[in-house]
């Protein structure tokens, strides 16, 4: 047996040298260590030996085909640098005909193209605030200062900042979109009638129903005479266009402390109308986005006097509305580059 | 906060069915987390009404939202007696604007009564023993945290509530040293500390079965000294969240007597009482207007409706005028500050889901300038129909990436999070084409022989710059991707002018060594297409040549 495994680890050991293609090798590994390689095959035969062979034989073996991964990991590598080292003689020729393809946007990009038209419609505008934000417009001017309890609503990334300014705060990862609501009303005077949609950022483990990174969309509207019922009509707009004309749409007491009041956004099951299934636990309602009369400290905070103008900000959770809709089941395949998933979208 | 459903028919003569009131409540109040037979979950994450976090004060929400009547009075009576005082100090009184401890004694420790362990446990409380029991009792009826320590153990029967010293340490009743810092509010003895204010009471004091003298502790503590305590130690409890969310005078003087009496029913004796600091709650008066109130709720109330909804819910009211009430707000409603919390009252006791929808009024304001959102559209718009499929990926390098690019070795140019949830977000991307590479090995291993995909999203660089990138990736299975891709780009007419410098080393790190061309926009470099190094390629385990593409957008937005 000993001279077998010696036999099988020159025969090969030259083999591998020899070959001179990554084709060439996997053959090899195969040959060796697939399901019926040599190497794989040779154990069968250790039953018949006697316990003092056994104890010479299991070494060599293991030597050998840690010799002959080796020789052949090794091998590999010289290979790919010989062809690394042609890569010198290729050219940069670029005249190719382009395939055709059908391509496809991402279901989030579809569905924000359809909330910018939609919002267009009645006068609202684009806004962009930063990603990397700090701790005074993400918290402090929305009513969320140091060691309040509500901090704990949003597990906040910050980053490592090496120089930071202790006016503004820590620098982080902005945790919603409203962190654009005190600067929309310090760059433009009301009444505004503005939209943000981009992404936003949690300390959150993933899981099919919890994501680090997601995209969220808000209304900030200041004007003279607006009400709670401004605020329902927003609502109704966005979610009888989105999910269908039957739905209905009420709103619920909730807290976020930079409105007051607030506002929990429900719209009837788009499964079973109302009537209660399963997605909606038997209540007839799910519970589709956040909103409220923005509070007038921080309209103060955003330069603009309270007793004059009421402000709106109103939010639906897009992803979730789209895993309703799509009968999406895991929030991750957003984000995963899963082109199955990502193709049954047009 | 879960309520216990026996124990709020107890105090409340609920005039609809617990379904009823079920279905009520998200509608009225606040949502509930779940619903069983034996309790109601709040869900209070975050919520700012510390009244809810105890039955009575549930009770009295419910009633109103009801229309239900109380079977307790609100009335306190206290009868504490004229008792020889017990020695307390107390260093700074911002910190603990009230603390009362009450010495009883003649007890003996044994297991609660089974009513006892039902109303605990449906509450999500553990039954410990009976003096333990008495103060999660009263913490869940009055929403008011208290501590018992064994007087045997606390020298001097003196208490001194400080700032901890340099240095100091303390075992708490988990078992675990805690090492303490100058901002850790301390109860101490003359010669220790027994007790983290407020966070969690000291191995050294503990009840076992031998205490028969206790001392009660019944106390408000500042909420930011103790959030700061706590978050630093990892300590978080049913008391923390209450001390945190805010007490009131009142309830501690409600839930010190109740409690005194339950160990008296037990056969202890109350001894000893000291209360340091004032015990009145201040009374909030917020100026309400009827005008106001309709208008940001967006209906017609009259003066009595208002008035009705928010006396139902314990606030008094004045009339000041035609227009405008003068309301008291009841001692409990620590959240109630200002005119549009009123309002908010007001709103939810009429039903949110009552208000009509109104169309918007006045007129839509003066167009800004949207160009840079339009580009990014079109551009997708046109890739897109270029036949490239769009693909998002996470803001962060993956530890793969980090290492077969060599980031580890110049993390100095990545921007790094302080807290990052695994390795796999501790650096934000620097580029987007990188994570494309991942993606096409993904599908790859799916089975796809022709992956053409981008990317529209930030990308970020020290300290906190971050810019939008248009990323692309193409295998089409040839020896020579590039030229597609080229011709790919060139079909987006952005304009841009091709460079051909060579590839300087940095690159060749990751680029092939030949095929590489750079793009300037307006005279500055903004990208290029290149053909990734198969070096790279072979640690991902992607046996293709692959394409990729960067833009800068930031010229075009």
């Amino acid at each position: 047996m000993e001279e077998k495994i010696a036999q099988i680890e020159k025969e090969y050991l030259s083999k591998i040298a020899e070959a001179s293609t990554l084709e060439a090798l996997d053959g090899l590994f195969l040959a060796l260590l697939g399901r019926s390689g040599v190497i794989t095959a040779l154990p069968a035969g250790f039953r018949d030996l006697e316990a003092e062979e056994l104890k010479r034989v299991g070494p060599a073996f293991n030597q050998t085909k840690k010799v002959l991964e080796k020789a052949i990991e090794e091998r590999r590598q010289q290979v790919r640098e010989a062809i690394y080292a042609k890569l010198a003689d290729e050219t940069l020729d670029l005249e190719a005909p382009i395939k055709e393809r059908k391509g496809h946007m991402h279901p989030l990009t579809l569905f924000e193209q359809e909330i910018v038209k939609l919002f267009s419609k009645i006068g609202f505008q684009q806004f962009a605030a930063p990603q990397i934000d700090t701790d005074y417009y993400n918290f402090e001017v929305l009513n969320i200062p140091q060691g309040h309890p509500a901090r704990d609503l949003w597990d906040t990334l910050y980053i490592d900042d090496k120089n930071p300014k202790p006016e503004n705060g820590k620098l982080l990862m902005r945790t919603h979109t409203s962190n654009a609501q005190v600067r929309i009303m310090e760059e433009h005077k009301a009444p505004v009638r503005m939209m943000v949609l981009d992404r936003c950022f949690r300390y959150e483990n993933l899981d099919a129903r919890h994501e680090h990174t997601f995209d969220q969309f808000e209304l900030v509207y200041v004007d003279r005479g607006l009400s709670m019922a401004t605020l329902q009509y927003l609502s109704e707009y966005f979610l009888k266009s989105v999910l269908g004309e039957d739905t209905e749409v009420r709103m619920r007491p909730k807290y976020y402390p930079f409105v007051e009041p607030g506002v929990g956004i429900d719209g009837t099951c788009i499964f079973c109308k109302g009537s209660g299934c399963k997605v909606c636990g038997g209540l007839g309602w799910l519970e589709l986005g956040g909103a409220g009369m923005i509070h007038p400290q921080v309209l103060k905070n955003g330069g603009i006097d309270p007793e004059e103008y009421q402000g709106i900000a109103w939010g639906p959770g897009l992803e979730r509305i789209l895993m309703l809709k799509h009968g999406i089941q895991d929030l991750r395949l957003f984000r995963n580059g899963d082109l199955k998933f990502l193709e049954q979208f047009r | 906060m879960k309520v216990s459903t026996d124990w709020l028919l107890q105090l409340v003569d609920l005039k609809c069915s617990v379904e009823e009131l079920v279905e009520l409540l998200p509608l009225r109040t606040i949502g509930t987390k779940e619903v069983t037979d034996r309790f109601i979950e709040l869900d209070m994450k975050g919520y700012n009404r510390a009244d809810l976090l105890s039955m009575r004060g549930v009770a009295l929400e419910v009633a109103a939202i009801t229309d239900s009547q109380l079977y307790t009075s609100e009335v306190y009576a206290q009868n504490l007696g004229d008792l020889p005082k017990l020695k307390v100090e107390v260093e700074d009184d911002q910190l603990t604007p009230l603390y009362c401890l009450a010495k009883i004694e003649g007890l003996k420790v044994g297991p609660s009564d089974p009513e006892w362990v039902t109303k605990l446990t449906d509450c999500g409380v553990r039954t410990v023993n009976t003096v333990a029991d008495v103060t999660n009792l009263m913490m869940l009826e009055y929403g008011q945290p208290m501590h018992a320590f064994d007087a045997q153990t606390v020298t001097d029967e003196t208490i001194i509530v400080r700032l901890a010293h340099q240095g100091e340490e303390l075992e708490t009743l988990d078992g675990k040293k805690r090492h303490l810092e100058p901002t850790d509010l301390l109860i101490a003895d003359p010669s220790k500390p027994v007790g983290l204010a407020g966070v969690m009471g000291g191995k050294n004091s503990e009840i076992t079965d031998q205490t028969t003298t206790i001392l009660l502790e019944a106390a408000i503590f500042d909420p930011k000294a103790l959030r700061k305590t706590g978050s630093r130690l990892g300590l978080t409890s049913e008391a923390s969240k209450r001390f945190q969310h805010g007490l009131t005078k009142t309830r501690l003087l409600q839930a010190l007597d109740a409690a005194i009496k339950m160990y008296q029913q037990l056969g202890g004796k109350l001894t000893a009482l000291s209360i340091v600091g004032d015990t009145t709650d201040e009374i909030k008066k917020v100026e309400l207007s009827l005008t106001k109130t309709n208008n940001l709720i967006g209906v017609t109330l009259s003066p009595e409706q208002v008035q009705q909804y928010l006396e139902k819910l314990h606030f008094e009211l004045e009339h000041l005028d035609q227009d405008r009430f003068l309301v008291h707000v009841p001692y409990f409603r620590l959240d109630i500050e200002i005119e549009e919390d009123l309002i908010e009252e007001v709103a939810r006791m009429y039903g949110y889901e009552k208000i009509p929808a109104k169309e918007l009024p006045g007129q839509a304001p003066a167009a800004i300038d949207q160009k840079k959102f339009g580009v990014i559209t079109d551009l997708k718009h046109k890739l897109v129909k270029a036949g490239l499929t769009e693909v998002q990926t996470y803001p962060y390098f993956s530890t793969a990436i980090l290492t077969n690019f060599g980031w580890d070795k110049h993390p100095e140019a990545l921007v790094k999070l302080a807290n990052p949830i695994s390795a796999e977000t501790e650096y934000l991307r620097q580029n987007g084409w990188q994570n494309l590479i991942e993606v096409v090995d993904k599908n790859m291993r799916q089975g796809y022989e022709d992956i053409a995909v981008f990317e529209i999203n930030k990308v970020y660089s020290p300290p906190a710059e971050e810019h939008y990138t248009l990323a692309v990736a193409l295998m089409n299975g040839s020896d020579n991707p590039v030229a597609e891709l080229y011709q790919i780009l060139r079909g987006l007419n952005l304009d841009l002018t091709e460079n051909k410098r060579a590839v300087n080393d940095f690159e060749a790190g990751f680029l092939h060594p030949n095929r590489a061309l750079f793009y300037d926009y307006k005279g500055k470099q903004v990208g290029g297409v290149a053909e990734v190094h198969p070096r790279i390629l072979d640690k991902f385990g992607i046996g293709k040549r692959v394409a990729i593409a960067e833009i800068d957008l930031r010229p075009f937005v």
